[in-house]
């Protein structure tokens, strides 16, 4: 049966090979993806600038003058220990963000390899990890954090690993489907033929082709980890005083509600733009490398 | 007489022009061959004809297509679908996607009778299950209650093909209808439509990539190449004497089982796409025969009774 | 002349799963086919779909395993070769894949895709990487200036031709096609198939050519199978000899001729192809066939060498 030249197999391998060179710039063309994208670039800045944008130490009292409202110098007022709610919210960002990246470059890293080796060796060895993982994502992610953190105690490692496996089947499942997809693809077929090594083939092709769902669903995954912080942080089980963190400077707002609301609110409103920002420019990205399809895979 | 007279057709796609001075006609009872490559337009063609184009943003911009003396460019949308699936038959190339899946065989083939025919599902069905059985189809009462998905693709098309027919057309459209299919299935098809032809005095259009199709099934020939008629004719004078250089190369390029060894005719390069034609003549970039003429003046395409071609220097194959 | 490939009783069986409700069923996608590869030849294997040709070439290089029979490449039994032993073979037994569009990584440029071979085997080329990518492109009838785009810069044509240079860059001494022709435009078909004639020549190939197209086998190859459900049921020695098998005559009356006055009368072929799944006893093609008797309703015809000639029939024409 004759072929043409498809056009529209040709722009999917256009941006097929796009996400081969990292060409996230397309993500920026439209102006969501401008808004959302600086926002999140922004933030990144702010997070590992901190000790020179704050400006105040997070952690200094000044009981004098506690739930002080936003006015010069404190821009966004100050909380019940006099703290400078601006400089705890900058700071926040750096634990929020690093928390919750470091934690999901974990998730994914194991979570590619699981899903890898699964999709490509198949059999009991599949169905074995996929049970496991399965069991993952059948838990609620706060009840999974719950867990870890009655395990390991309150704290920012219990934070980081619960948000690790909160996450984990996600990943796993996503890079087995992309592993069982492209298994039957002709040049996977073609390389076997060569006589090549399973680890040249999951290595050179089966991973290097999986990936792009995998890096944008995780980063997708970074705001929600930033709310799973946040919600831990909250109930004061996430990073512990006096390091700052958005949700527990919401939790000890609460008091305060009627009498200093921008102590909550303030870490609020960030808290959710952030993971609007996250989504929205997680969504251009997932348009600008045509990759919709291979997310409903999984 | 003449069911079907194409003259100058040109379509376009926004600021496209994939189509472009395409002439042909069609009588009763007659095969008409419209063969090309990937790319030539002879699906784009049978579109045109069906009034298809609007579904994918497309538009005729010149020529005129006369069914039965009725200029069907100006034809508006309610009356253009009476003839659809009506007086005018299309068969696509794909069996396997042109059923509904979750419709059971009996009622799809029974709407064409009630929407065209106005006959009341009854009746319809007494007439489908007669129009299967005339396509060979065995068992067509039981055939009726059963779903696509359990047919093989020859039955499929069969269906298909039942379904263009039921309404009695004047003009069918097959466009490459077997080419999903297995080479005993395609015989099979093809002896079908052969054989519908002469006992109903239908006007056929044929349109494949396949040669052998066309010297064994057709009467007409109409050769395309990047959306232009390049060559026209009886099929006895196609492939007896082809005059244009791309119709030499088509027949040439077939391996033929009777002189293994020989070499085969290969033309060089490919077949341009759409977005960039060559300026004059669409094939002088692969023609052995080019001159300075052809990349500048296309060539004229005009019908006289003993065939055309669109080219500057037809003749015998060298 | 001796034989590059020896393959005796070959047979693959699929079985689909069973669940609660519903019995396994197994099917055989390769019934017991024996056939010998003479070194320099090229022997075609036609048939329709579902016929089992190109699990057998998937057999023949031992990318799916048997499930009985032997295959032999230049005297040694590849099925009791070691996986690491195996790898090391694929160096000199190489495949071309139907789909050019699917056959390279989207991710590899021409160039990558080319000296991967070398990568996978632990080779290095007689003179620089480079110049051998050029040596290969050149041989397959691509400039050198390709190397460095990506398959979807390429025409389908020129796919394919990567897809040869590339299995042919460790210079194997077997070839198998499974259909090269059949996603590409005529033209560029009769451009692949003259490269194939050429290499065939120049690099001393023998070829394993598998394709549903019977005039192009008749065309390209020394000798013909003609396999139906599995099985072997025709084995022509050349292109002239005339079919015995009807199943054969059927498929050469159906392969139309590219001129009018050659027209011949359709003999519609009656019926269906049986289900694999749910073979009648005896010969597969009896429901179908013109001359079928009692007999070959009861009995699976054993393949029958007549001179060099084998068919599997009971009334053989």
């Amino acid at each position: 049966m004759t072929m043409s030249d498809n056009p529209r197999r040709s722009l999917a391998a256009r941006s097929f090979h796009a996400f081969g060179r990292m060409n996230v710039s397309r993500a920026f063309r439209s102006v969501v993806g401008k808004i959302a994208g600086g926002f999140i670039i922004l933030l990144v800045l702010i997070a590992v600038f901190a000790p020179w944008i704050a400006p105040f130490d997070f952690a200094a009292q000044n009981l004098a003058n506690n739930n002080a409202p936003p006015a010069w110098p404190h821009l966004l007022g100050t909380d019940e220990f006099g703290r400078d709610v601006l400089s705890r919210v900058i700071y926040g960002a750096r634990t929020s963000l690093s928390v919750s990246a470091t934690a999901i470059a974990l998730s994914v890293s194991v979570g590619m390899t699981l899903g890898a080796a699964a999709g490509y060796f198949g059999g009991m060895f599949e169905r074995a990890v996929m049970t496991v993982v399965d069991l993952t994502w059948s838990f609620p992610d706060i009840l999974i954090a719950l867990i870890f953190v009655a395990i390991l105690g309150p704290g920012l490692t219990s934070t980081m690993f619960a948000i690790a496996i909160a996450y984990l089947a996600q990943f796993t499942r996503l890079t087995r489907a992309q592993i069982v997809r492209l298994k039957r693809e002709t040049f996977i077929e073609a390389t076997i033929n060569l006589g090549a090594k399973p680890s040249h083939i999951l290595l050179r092709h089966l991973m290097p082709n999986a990936i792009a769902p995998v890096i944008v669903v995780g980063m997708l995954a970074i705001g929600d980890g930033i709310v799973l912080e946040a919600t831990l942080g909250f109930f004061g089980l996430g990073a512990q005083p006096p390091t700052p963190s958005w949700g527990a400077m919401m939790s000890s707002g609460t008091a305060q509600l009627f009498l200093s609301p921008w102590v909550i609110i303030f870490p609020g409103i960030v808290v959710a733009v952030t993971v609007i920002a996250v989504n929205l420019f997680g969504d251009e990205l997932i348009r600008a490398l045509d990759i919709r399809d291979r997310l409903r895979e999984a | 007489m003449t069911m079907l007279n194409v003259r100058d057709l040109g379509v376009a796609f926004g600021g496209v022009q994939p189509l472009s001075g395409v002439s042909f006609a069609v009588e009763r009872g007659e095969t008409l061959g419209i063969v090309g490559e990937s790319g030539s337009g002879k699906s784009l063609t049978a579109m045109s004809v069906m009034g298809l184009l609007p579904l994918s943003g497309g538009r005729i911009t010149s020529g005129s297509v006369e069914f039965d003396g009725q200029d069907l460019t100006k034809l508006s949308e309610k009356a253009y679908r009476n003839l659809r699936g009506g007086r005018i038959g299309l068969i696509t190339q794909n069996p396997m996607t042109s059923l509904d899946p979750l419709q059971k065989i009996g009622p799809q083939v029974d709407a064409v009778a009630v929407l065209h025919l106005a006959m009341t599902p009854a009746q319809a069905r007494v007439r489908t299950i007669d129009i299967l059985g005339t396509l060979r189809i065995p068992d067509p009462a039981l055939i009726c209650d059963r779903y696509p998905h359990q047919m093989s693709g020859g039955m499929k098309q069969r269906i298909v093909i039942a379904m263009a027919l039921a309404a009695d057309p004047d003009l069918l459209i097959a466009d490459e209808p077997t080419t999903a299919l297995d080479v005993t299935v395609q015989a099979q098809i093809i002896r079908l439509l052969d054989d519908l032809v002469k006992e109903r005095e239908l006007a056929l259009i044929l349109i494949t990539h396949d040669m052998s199709v066309v010297a064994q099934t057709c009467d007409k020939v109409l050769v395309m190449y990047a959306g232009r008629a390049v060559e026209h004719g009886s099929v006895g004078a196609i492939f007896d004497a082809p005059q244009h250089p791309y119709t030499q190369a088509l027949i040439g390029c077939i391996p033929r089982g009777l002189s293994a060894g020989e070499q085969l005719t290969c033309i060089s390069g490919t077949v341009p796409s759409v977005m960039n034609y060559p300026k004059g003549c669409p094939f002088h970039p692969r023609c052995t025969r080019a001159h300075d003429i052809c990349a500048v003046t296309p060539p004229e395409f005009a019908i006289s009774a003993a065939g055309a071609v669109a080219c500057h220097f037809p003749g015998d194959a060298p | 002349m001796t034989n590059l490939l020896e393959v005796r009783d070959l047979s693959k069986r699929f079985t689909s799963g069973s669940g609660p409700f519903r019995k396994a069923r197994s099917m055989y996608a390769v019934n017991g086919v024996s056939l010998d590869l003479p070194k320099g030849r090229a022997v075609g294997v036609v048939g329709e779909s579902g016929c089992g040709k190109s699990t057998l070439a998937r057999l023949i290089l031992r990318l799916i395993e048997p499930s009985a029979g032997e295959v032999r490449f230049e005297g040694a039994d590849l099925l009791k070769k070691s996986a690491a032993q195996m790898r090391a073979l694929r160096a000199d037994m190489q495949m071309v894949f139907q789909d050019p569009y699917s056959a390279i990584d989207p991710r590899y440029t021409v160039a990558r895709a080319i000296i991967e071979p070398f990568v996978i085997q632990n080779r290095e080329p007689a003179g620089r990487m480079q110049d051998e990518v050029a040596d290969l492109l050149n041989m397959v009838g691509l400039t050198p200036g390709l190397a460095d785009s990506f398959p979807h810069q390429l025409s389908g044509g020129q796919k394919q031709r990567v897809g040869i240079a590339r299995a042919l860059a460790l210079r194997p001494s077997l070839l198998v096609l499974d259909e090269p022709t059949a996603s590409l435009d005529v033209s560029v078909q009769a451009q692949i198939i003259s490269l194939l004639a050429q290499l065939r020549d120049d690099l001393d190939l023998t070829y394993l050519f598998i394709s549903h197209d019977l005039s192009l086998v008749k065309y390209f190859c020394d000798e013909i199978l003609v396999m139906y459900l599995g099985r072997v049921v025709e084995a022509l020695p050349d292109t002239s000899t005339p079919a015995r098998h009807p199943y054969t005559r059927t498929l050469m009356d159906s392969t139309f001729e590219p001129d009018p006055k050659l027209r011949r009368a359709i003999v519609p072929l009656k019926g269906e192809v049986p289900s694999p799944f749910d073979l009648p006893p005896g010969c597969a093609f009896a429901d179908r066939c013109p001359q079928a008797s009692a007999l070959c309703r009861a009995q699976v015809p054993e393949l029958v060498n007549y001179s060099g000639h084998a068919v599997a029939c009971h009334n053989p024409i």
